[in-house]
């Protein structure tokens, strides 16, 4: 399947390249606003849910949703003491004694676990710059498109890290660094090295894919990928989410995640 | 995989399904403190209303229907966001008002529980939205 898909592209490249060498157009020209769907607008995770997590509301043009995001590719022995640690904090939570998380802190999610947009999404395509914001702890991360990559150097440490993009074509791409070290998607660790890659796409008029490529030569053994997907939810207003009521809180001798009840 | 009873099948399916919700809703924090299956139901006065992040909370004092005891409730309630799309509003609960909640209790015994379902004294039913459950109780 993907064999052939790759031959049909290598084909339709390999007819485009006469008609380009004779009209000398750009290989890429970038798609103008008015020749591609725009973003802007509020979103929600794909597949739709309701009470309360969504609008309910299934797209008119039904499209597969994306496969569950796979274990990290992680060298040894870094995939084994991930393991460990998993299956450590599944038999805590069975025992109804959760282990503590930044969530529980009221820390937020960062790139790219705020793109999994467990809550809504506001995307904002301005001149030079798209904005994402994702609901749950008010966070934003900054695009600036066609700037130069950002140096490591400069990259101080930050959740949303650093963001440089591009369209090509119809494809936003999203290129990511400077992400702390802390911030560890699904537990997964990582290096300041991590370079984050999204490839936002429209597949049909109302979702919005998001192809993740995480690269991070110092922990992992090739590039970790998935998919998200997102449906566009018109008319939904982002709310405030400013975390002032945590009553959870770490057990100083046992380590897990407590209520303060009274 | 081939060879798989539908009794494996629908376990692979609940664990699935269940990974699924842990992923995709237990980003903040994790309600695993609260009984799994266990709902009690309990009516009383609301003593505290508090709309915020990450989660809203109301008190009551509520009778026990086993030793009739009175006992102050901690009664937790999904992000402001969640509860709004649910069709909640943060003025609907007041001090003084009376409200039946189904709700699950804290595994260790504190007087805390997760909400499923709030009544409220007109006989508006509200959920707390996908990530806590439904009520399992009448």
């Amino acid at each position: 399947m993907r064999r052939r898909a790759i031959v049909a592209i290598l084909a339709a490249a390999a007819a485009a390249v006469p008609v380009l060498a004779q009209t000398k157009a750009p290989a890429q020209a970038p798609a103008t606003p008015a020749a591609r769907p725009s973003l802007t607008g509020s979103w929600e995770g794909y597949p739709v849910r309701g009470d309360g997590f969504g609008s309910g509301v299934q797209p008119k043009v039904k499209v597969t949703p994306p496969k569950a995001v796979p274990e990290a590719p992680l060298k040894q022995p870094y995939l084994d003491q991930w393991r460990e640690v998993q299956k450590q904090n599944q038999e805590l939570v069975r025992k109804g004694l959760p282990p503590p998380s930044s969530g529980m802190a009221c820390m937020p999610e960062g790139v790219p676990g705020m793109m999994g947009a467990t809550f809504p999404l506001e995307i904002l395509e301005t001149p030079g710059r798209v904005t994402i914001i994702e609901e749950a702890f008010n966070q934003v991360r900054r695009i600036y498109l066609n700037a130069p990559p950002v140096n490591p150097d400069d990259a101080d440490p930050r959740y949303a890290g650093h963001s440089t993009g591009r369209w090509q074509g119809s494809t936003l791409v999203v290129t990511t660094v400077g992400i702390k070290e802390s911030v560890r998607f699904r537990g997964v660790p990582h290096s300041m090295n991590m370079r984050v890659t999204e490839r936002l796409h429209m597949v049909s008029p109302e979702v919005l894919e998001n192809q993740v490529t995480i690269e991070d030569p110092e922990y992992l053994t090739g590039p970790w990928t998935w998919s998200w997907m997102y449906k566009r939810w018109p008319g939904y207003k982002i709310e405030e989410y400013v975390c002032d009521d945590n009553r959870y809180f770490e057990d100083p001798a046992l380590k897990y995640q407590r209520l303060k009840v009274n | 995989m081939r060879h798989r009873g539908p009794r494996l099948r629908l376990l692979a399916t609940v664990i699935a399904f269940s990974l699924l919700a842990t992923a995709r809703a237990g980003a903040h924090h994790s309600f695993a403190p609260y009984e799994p299956t266990t709902q009690v139901k309990l009516t009383g006065v609301v003593s505290q209303y508090r709309w915020g992040n990450p989660h809203v909370y109301f008190e009551i004092d509520a009778q026990d229907a086993s030793s009739g005891q009175m006992r102050h409730w901690l009664i937790e309630c999904a992000s402001t966001s969640i509860l709004n799309r649910a069709g909640w509003k943060f003025n609907m609960l007041k001090p003084g008002d009376t409200v039946t909640v189904i709700a699950s209790p804290l595994r260790n015994g504190d007087p805390a529980a997760l909400l499923k379902q709030l009544t409220l004294a007109d006989g508006r039913k509200f959920t707390n939205g996908a990530a806590a459950g439904k009520a399992t109780i009448e």
